[in-house]
């Protein structure tokens, strides 16, 4: 590892005054289990490391007055997995938060470092832009917010800004028509990266089957995570049916535009799409 | 039956509280005063010469001590062909190739230093495909060969051609079974210091202490008398430390050098990317049996993969051959065999040593034999099982055979009648497959010795001490080694000592390979007890006053028969042989070599002393829309001989299986183009305690009359048979056959998808 200059501020303005100084080469660091094994095998090379872990008050998990959840950026996976705010809420979260990596790894891990870390294959993605989460940023110009789906920009990008940090994501009141869920398709049970992944999120009408609203996000198909907008479309406004189904499989996987590497090939990912998007509607279809 | 006070008894490991709370020094946490940190400069190219190579920045960075090239020391070569020599001069053979190497003060600056070494290359054509490779036109890897083919072999019995026109059925396949690495824990290491007077001391986590004294001194020119090889706790071996690989002699090249001693240990892409992993094989098989249920004829030709070099890796043929033609009975059998020069990451041995490949070929094709003559998989099995004390036409002379025992068994635990009456649920489809093995399990001579020696003392406190050529990998072979010398001697294993990783102290041995060192070690043992047994029963008639055959060794003490309290203890014993005049130690070696053979030219000849055998019922569910397989049930049944100590047999066989699955299902080193696409542990995958299944170990005891006390080996034999047993549970619950490894979701739904549009 090559050497390099490393702050611990203790405030969110002295991290944001000390990232703002550099133009490139400067790294946030939360829990490191992306950061640190990318130094190690010599794919960034930071001038500058920044650690947030000492900036109170990042980590925590706190409803907002209008009904909506808060979670810290900072706030380990682990913490997710536990906390009741975010399990009694939006259940795929935390099941998903609790079946990422290894016990050790989610015990450093950080909401704030897999979203902004934005590998394609990042597990909370989908199900949080199914659920309309929102972007915290803070930076020099203070607080903005963004559609988290509106958050990544491509394999490794987002839209933060010289000198921004991510600082929370806010996840809209659970609606008590909706159901959700998430499925993770990976070669092992534990850690592993996702060849794909898929979140879908459904509002029923009440006391009916009809659906009124989904999303749809697919993971590790495309530059970023994205929302299968077609395919939405076609079970909008008519009850859930195996037809349906089947057809949002269809129009899921033809938004993927997956390519292929170690984990799959694209024509695998594609097959996969459609039959993992099947898989969850029927899921919150059973479940409804 | 015999009773015995320790052997069979399940004693626990020593060091595993050590080990699990991190107490345990490994090679990589050793550190010695003055010591520098080794790093090797790869080539990034698979097939390139070297036109010149500038080291001149690298060498004035501070914390620098020494940078070398193959120029700072005669070329000598090394290695099973001899084919090359640590750090490359004229031309790099594959991405990974070592061409300079540096020491400095720590890691960081050594890799930095890594990166000021300029050196320009002119790119070769390379030749990736072992067919290509074998072309006329082919690029020579190595220009002084005529071709690219290093080996060819043929193995003959009976009349294969005349035996497939007989044959009522036969089946044929191709199969492409890929790289997989032994992914040890610990990655490689070597730390080499000089002392004063040029003797040299290397840290290693070898296998092959003996071997690689030899080999060092042939790759340095220096004497091997001069040369001290010490074992570090070593983290794991499987195969890995079979060889002698390029950064050893680079690694005390730069502590010559440097004048100081110098640390070289691998990082885990470096694993990847230059430790030898298993051969990847193409294979061409035909197998045929008579209607009645006889097996009748195997004719298998098989392309290897060396790689870049040749390593001993390359005589899994021998391995490959003796499983077609021995497994089952057989009476006519070929196989030929082509190895071949790539610009390929090298291959070299990785547990089951080409019996993993053999017997996926041989025991999915058994299940479709059985298949095409309309008879149950197990009983077209048992129907042409070996029996005990039968040769092979191979000229392998089986003693000790459990095979149908552990066939029955297997698929008696699994429940094979429910393959019968399969319920469908959903998009899951379940299956149960069984495969057998044999494998080596008395030594097998590939080196001219297959012996090891062992030395035991008492002192004068009644210590006693083994000094074994043996190599503890994490198998337990210090345990075993010590319930049998505590068997002879009558004293509590734990009481006794064992040193094993000094070439200095310890009695020669050719390694920690081929499922041995419980069969060889453990016999050599046991005569050396048995010579300080006499000893100690001399002195001791002298002091009792008691005829020996009238005494017994018991907790320590030398004991009258029937009268326990006429005892007399070691330390007394010993002591009264010293303090008198003509006074003597108690002092025992042993030597055993074991009456095995070397194999023919013509592939025959008794390699082993025994053979161990054994069979895996696996019950699998296959998702039929994703593709992917999980096992769930393994039953793995082995007859050993006897069990020194059944846990450890078991953590062979579940540690065999779980290694067998990641074959079957998950671990595949992804070459292209001579570049390893993915040298992590999170993309090359093992199983994780998640993924792997319920394993039943079933031990199978034959009591074989020439092991000690009636073992054999079972080092290896749990990895044999799981990928094909894999494969056939996969075809009993969805029909379709996938013959490359492994068999991932993808290559299942690809299959799933043929047979659907096949049936339309
Ligand atoms: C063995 C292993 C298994 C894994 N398994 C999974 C898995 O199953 N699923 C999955 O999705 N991921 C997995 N990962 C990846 C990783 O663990 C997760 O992405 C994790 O959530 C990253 O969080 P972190 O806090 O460690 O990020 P860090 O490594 O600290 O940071 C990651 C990146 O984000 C930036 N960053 C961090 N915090 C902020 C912030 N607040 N504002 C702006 N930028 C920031 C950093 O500069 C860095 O570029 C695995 C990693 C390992 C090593």
């Amino acid at each position: 590892m090559k050497p390099f200059e490393y702050y611990a501020p203790e405030t969110l303005e002295a991290a944001v005054e000390i990232m703002a100084r550099y133009e490139e080469g400067v790294y946030p660091v939360a829990g490191g289990t992306d950061l640190i094994p990318k130094m190690r095998y010599g794919q960034i090379q930071p001038k500058v490391v920044v650690n947030l872990k000492r900036i109170p008050g990042l980590a925590e998990i706190v409803p907002q007055d209008d009904g909506s959840l808060k979670i810290g950026a900072l706030a380990t996976l682990t913490q997710v997995a536990s906390s009741p705010k975010v399990r009694e809420r939006y259940l795929m979260v935390a099941q998903i938060a609790g079946k990422m990596a290894s016990v050790p790894v989610r015990n450093l891990a950080t909401v704030g470092g897999n979203l902004c870390n934005a590998a394609p294959s990042a597990d909370l993605a989908p199900p949080l832009i199914a659920l309309d989460a929102e972007a915290v940023i803070f930076g020099p110009q203070g607080e903005r917010r963004v559609p988290l789906e509106a958050f990544f920009t491509g394999p490794g990008q987002t839209v933060l800004g010289r000198g921004e940090l991510l600082t929370a994501v806010v996840v809209p009141p659970p609606d008590p028509q909706a159901r959700g869920t998430y499925i993770k398709h990976a070669h092992r049970e534990a850690l592993d990266i996702a060849i794909v992944g898929v979140a879908a999120w459904v509002r029923f009408e009440e006391g009916g089957s009809v659906c009124e609203d989904a999303h749809i996000v697919l993971g590790a198909v495309a530059p970023t995570p994205i929302r299968a907008r077609e395919a939405e479309a076609a079970i909008r406004g008519a009850p859930l049916t195996e037809e349906r189904i089947a057809e949002a499989g269809r129009l899921a996987a033809e938004a993927a535009r997956p390519i292929d590497d170690v984990r799959g090939s694209a024509w695998y990912r594609r097959e996969m799409v459609a039959v993992l998007t099947r898989r969850a509607l029927f899921s919150v279809t059973i479940s409804q | 039956m015999t009773q015995f006070s320790y052997i069979g008894k399940r004693i626990p490991k020593p060091d595993a509280w050590a080990k699990a709370t991190g107490q345990v020094v490994y090679g990589h946490d050793l550190k010695v005063p003055r010591m520098l940190y080794g790093k090797i400069l790869r080539s990034p190219l698979p097939h390139a010469r070297i036109l010149h190579i500038d080291t001149s920045r690298a060498e004035r960075l501070p914390g620098v001590k020494a940078v070398i090239t193959a120029k700072d020391f005669p070329p000598r070569r090394f290695g099973f062909a001899k084919d090359r020599t640590p750090l490359k001069g004229d031309k790099v053979r594959r991405v990974g190739d070592e061409v300079a190497a540096v020491a400095a003060v720590d890691e960081d600056t050594a890799e930095e230093a890594l990166e000021l070494i300029h050196v320009e290359y002119e790119p070769l054509p390379p030749v990736f495909d072992p067919e290509e490779a074998l072309k006329p036109d082919a690029p020579l890897i190595h220009e002084e060969r005529e071709s690219n083919l290093f080996r060819h072999q043929e193995y003959v019995h009976g009349d294969p051609d005349r035996g497939l026109d007989e044959a009522d059925v036969v089946v044929e396949d191709y199969y492409e079974l890929g790289y997989m690495q032994p992914t040890p824990l610990e990655t490689c290491f070597c730390l080499a210091a000089f002392d004063p007077s040029g003797r040299l001391t290397v840290w290693s986590t070898t296998q092959i202490p003996f071997l690689l004294q030899r080999d060092l001194a042939e790759a340095l020119g220096i004497p091997g008398s001069h040369i001290r090889i010490i074992q570090t706790a070593i983290g794991g071996g499987f195969g890995r430390g079979l060889d002698m690989y390029s950064f050893e002699p680079i690694c005390v090249w730069l502590a010559k050098k440097a004048g100081q001693p110098v640390r070289l240990a691998f990082t885990r892409q470096e694993e990847f990317i230059a430790a030898e992993c298993r051969q990847p094989m193409r294979i061409w098989a035909r197998s045929g049996a008579m209607k009645d249920g006889r097996l009748w004829v195997r004719d298998v030709k098989i392309l290897l993969d060396n790689g870049a070099y040749v390593s001993w890796g390359t005589v899994t043929t021998l391995v490959f051959m003796e499983t077609v033609g021995s497994l089952y009975r057989v009476p006519h059998a070929r196989v030929i065999s082509d190895s071949v020069y790539t610009n390929n990451p090298i291959t070299g041995a990785v547990r089951g040593f080409g019996n993993p490949q053999s017997t996926f070929v041989v025991e999915t094709q058994m299940d479709r034999l059985a298949e095409a003559i309309g008879m149950d998989p197990l009983e077209f099995r048992l129907r042409n099982v070996n029996r005990p004390f039968e040769e092979t036409p191979q000229g392998i002379k089986i003693t000790s055979c459990g095979l149908k025992e552990c066939l029955e068994e297997a698929a008696r635990r699994i429940g094979w009648e429910r393959r019968k009456k399969k319920e469908a649920s959903g998009t899951k489809r379940r299956g149960i497959g069984i495969a057998a093995t044999m494998n080596v399990g008395g030594g097998a001579r590939i080196y001219r010795s297959d012996g090891c020696g062992a030395i035991v003392k008492v002192d004068d406190f009644g210590q006693i001490t083994v000094m074994t050529g043996a190599t503890e990998i994490g198998q337990g072979s210090d345990v075993i080694v010590a319930q049998i010398v505590a068997e002879v001697l009558g004293v509590q294993p734990d009481k006794i000592v064992i040193v094993n990783n000094d070439t200095a102290l310890t009695p020669w041995d050719v390694g920690v390979h081929a499922s041995r060192t419980t069969f060889i070690a453990g016999k050599s043992a046991l005569f050396a007890a048995q010579e300080v047994k006499r000893q100690i029963l001399e002195t001791a008639e002298e002091l009792l006053e008691v005829s020996a055959a009238d005494l017994e060794l018991r907790d320590g003490y030398v004991v009258v028969r029937g009268s326990p309290d006429r005892r007399v203890p070691f330390d007394k014993v010993v002591r009264a042989r010293h303090f008198r005049e003509g006074g003597q130690v108690i002092v025992g070696h042993g030597w055993y070599d074991p009456p095995n053979e070397m194999v023919g030219a013509d592939g025959k000849g008794n390699i082993s002393a025994a053979y161990g055998f054994g069979a895996q019922a696996i019950e699998v569910e296959v998702d039929i829309e994703t593709g992917k397989v999980k096992p769930l049930w393994v039953v793995s049944a082995h007859d050993v001989g006897r069990a020194i100590n059944p846990m450890y047999v078991e953590g062979q066989i579940e540690g065999g299986v779980v290694m067998g699955l990641g074959y079957a299902l998950l671990e595949e080193l992804q070459v292209r183009e001579g570049r390893v696409r993915n040298p992590t542990l999170l993309d090359y995958r093992l199983l994780t305690a998640l993924d792997a299944p319920k394993i039943e170990s079933v031990i199978v005891e034959t009591d074989d009359p020439e092991g000690p006390f009636g073992a054999k080996g079972v080092g290896e034999m749990g990895t044999n048979p799981t990928a094909a047993a894999v494969a056939n549970a996969i075809y009993d619950a969805i029909g379709v056959r996938i013959t490359s490894l492994p068999i991932t979701p993808e290559k299942v739904l690809r299959a799933l998808k043929e047979q659907r549009s096949g049936e339309q």
